[in-house]
């Protein structure tokens, strides 16, 4: 009886640690149908948007917090602003990102520090905006699932995976291949913004954020 | 700022005990709030902000017993509950399924912020030092905090739209500085009923 217990888990921890391994493998890429590549765009919003995310983070080590994420997008001006706002509505934080270029309009602690500011809007770029320059390789698999890699100045790869019916996946690279994020989206989606939304950071510090679609607009 | 902010919020709802008649000016503002014992209200918090075309609409619901036990809720978006009871403040939010206590450092913050609320809830109004407060006999009747030097870099101004129901106001506006502002709408206000002393006590 204890011995089939025993097995049960070992079977248990396999198969989690065998889902987790096989995907997030990278898959090499070649550039594929030019009529395909619209596809590897479609999870990033191509319009003027705004939104509102209930947003519950989880710090290795114990720490948690809920707060509500307000976004405003420009992706032809490759423009973000982000607020994080406690409960009552006060802002904690402000910061834009245009073309590259970070300002912060407000950091109150516990976040205001200059690696927070960079981090945050890191996150945000990587679930809003599509890499720069065009993905090294696509493929459109015959069930409709897109698969598209980027690769950045710094050596690191981004990966995108999915389609609109089934969710999509955003895989982040270091230079040594290894995944430092992950994103999952979910749907539905409303006005092309996933309603469910969990990012989990591995690098260089362990955190774990799940976002809930409160408001889209307009 | 988030100090400043809240105290707005908790002053509202000390100002919810006020009641409202003809001709009334401070004094009769004044003895109709020692004539409080509790409120009970739900309340619409709409919150227009530059970024954002449509308000950000949250929902709570607020408790008040005098002289001091306060329960301020936010039902959603997220929801997050402030407990005051005498000298004992609590904050908690609500994540991952359980209520998890807020960081020290906004509870500190609250305490101190709550020491100038204290006493609005006594109805020493004229003893605030960080607004000055004019009343409007309207109608609607209204009374007007504009904030002194320093906290004038974040609010300009808080309005106070009382209702003809005598202990009852209908919302609270709040302008801040950078084109933001707040309108808290309250309603099913019920006045000098009983409240249990736990709903002060635990989330």
């Amino acid at each position: 009886m204890t011995h089939r217990k025993g097995l049960d888990i070992c079977l248990l921890g396999f198969l989690i640690l065998s889902v987790g391994c096989v995907s997030l493998s990278e898959k090499t890429l070649v550039p594929g149908s030019p009529d395909d590549l619209p596809g590897c765009y479609a999870i990033f919003p191509a319009e003027p948007w705004e939104s509102v995310y209930k947003l519950e983070a989880t710090i290795r080590g114990g720490g948690s917090f809920s707060l509500l994420g307000v976004t405003k997008g420009e992706p032809s001006e490759r423009r973000l602003q982000s607020l994080l706002l406690t409960p009552e509505g006060f802002i904690l934080f402000d910061a834009e990102l245009r073309g590259g270029e970070m300002a912060v309009r407000k950091a109150m602690a516990p976040f205001d520090s200059p690696a927070f500011a960079g981090g945050l809007m890191e996150d945000v770029s990587l679930l809003f905006l599509p890499p720069k320059d065009k993905p090294t390789g696509w493929e459109k698999k015959t069930e409709g699932t897109m698969i598209c890699n980027w690769e950045g100045p710094d050596d690191s790869h981004t990966e995108v995976t999915g389609s609109m019916e089934r969710g999509w996946r955003i895989l982040r690279r270091d230079k040594y291949r290894e995944v430092i994020k992950e994103v999952v989206l979910k749907g539905p989606f409303v006005n092309g913004l996933a309603s469910r939304v969990e990012l989990h950071a591995f690098e260089p510090t362990s955190y774990r954020l799940r976002m809930t679609l409160v408001q889209p607009s307009p | 700022m988030k100090k400043i902010l809240f105290l707005i919020v908790l002053g509202t709802t000390a100002l919810l005990s006020v009641a409202a008649a003809p001709a009334q000016d401070w004094t009769s503002l004044k003895e109709a709030f020692r004539n409080i014992r509790s409120v009970k209200a739900e309340f619409l918090q709409k919150r227009y902000l530059q970024i954002l075309t449509k308000p950000l609409l949250s929902e709570g619901k607020l408790f008040f017993y005098a002289p001091d036990s306060l329960r301020w809720e936010y039902l959603s978006p997220l929801r997050s509950v402030m407990l005051q009871k005498r000298n004992t403040i609590q904050v908690y939010n609500f994540s991952e399924g359980a209520w998890k206590p807020e960081m020290t450092q906004a509870v500190e913050s609250r305490r101190m912020v709550l020491a100038e609320i204290s006493r609005w809830f006594q109805g020493r109004f004229d003893e605030s030092k960080a607004f000055k407060q004019t009343y409007s006999p309207g109608p609607p009747a209204r009374i007007i905090l504009v904030p002194g030097e320093g906290i004038n870099r974040f609010l300009q101004r808080i309005e106070i739209v009382l209702s003809v129901r005598p202990g009852v106001i209908d919302r609270v506006e709040i302008e801040e500085a950078g084109n933001s502002r707040t309108s808290i709408e309250f309603r099913n206000v019920v006045i000098n009923s009983s409240i249990a002393s736990g709903v002060f006590e635990k989330p």
